[in-house]
């Protein structure tokens, strides 16, 4: 599923491992969700975008995977 | 998010390994009842071989996540696909099996037992898990 994962962590200087410990999930779990491989469950997907302070809507695309 | 403990045992790591000891324990004393203590031994030391490699093993995903302590959500659901790609394998070796002995004349036992014993459980877990939502 598109998102805007790496954007945000790029735009606030965070490197993967450091996005992965702070969800409490692997850094290839991170890298997953970036290049679209990987659908987050939906409390992560709420995590992620309750850390980067936007909306799940925001963040995921469904409408362009 | 670790929920409880039976979770948080199944992500140290140490279970696999110990769960590794354990099996090759039972395995011993069941080669020692069928009074072959030295195949028993040789298989008690594979497994604490396996066991020893799994938790002394490197820190990529793969080995963290059979291990248990690498788990996340996306490898709980690698190793729900695996699960199943690992039953299916299974069943299919089983009625293939069952097959073969039936076309040998044969009853076909163990293997009518085993196949049943499998659709039973996978019934049994739709329901389940049907009822559980």
């Amino acid at each position: 599923m598109k998102n805007q994962v790496r954007t945000l962590r790029t735009q606030r200087s965070l490197a993967q491992g450091q996005l992965a410990e702070a969800m409490g999930v692997s850094r290839q779990t991170i890298n997953s969700i970036e290049n679209e491989r990987y659908t987050p469950s939906l409390p992560l997907a709420i995590a992620l975008a309750r850390y980067f302070g936007v909306t799940v809507e925001e963040m995921f695309d469904d409408q362009g995977s | 998010m670790i929920k409880d403990r039976s979770q948080a045992i199944c992500r140290s790591r140490w279970f696999v390994p110990a769960f590794c000891l354990a099996l090759g324990v039972v395995i011993l004393a069941a080669s020692w009842l069928g009074g072959h203590p030295g195949e028993g031994l040789a298989e008690l030391a594979l497994m604490a071989g396996f066991g020893l490699f799994i938790l002394l093993a490197g820190r990529s995903e793969t080995i963290r996540g059979l291990r248990g302590d690498g788990r996340d959500e996306r490898f709980a659901q690698i190793d729900l696909r695996a699960t199943a790609v690992a039953g299916l394998v299974v069943i299919t070796a089983v009625i293939v099996s069952w097959l073969v002995e039936i076309a040998r004349g044969h009853s076909g036992s163990p293997y009518d037992w085993l196949g049943a014993i499998g659709g039973l459980a996978y019934a049994a877990a739709v329901v389940l898990f049907r009822w559980r939502g």
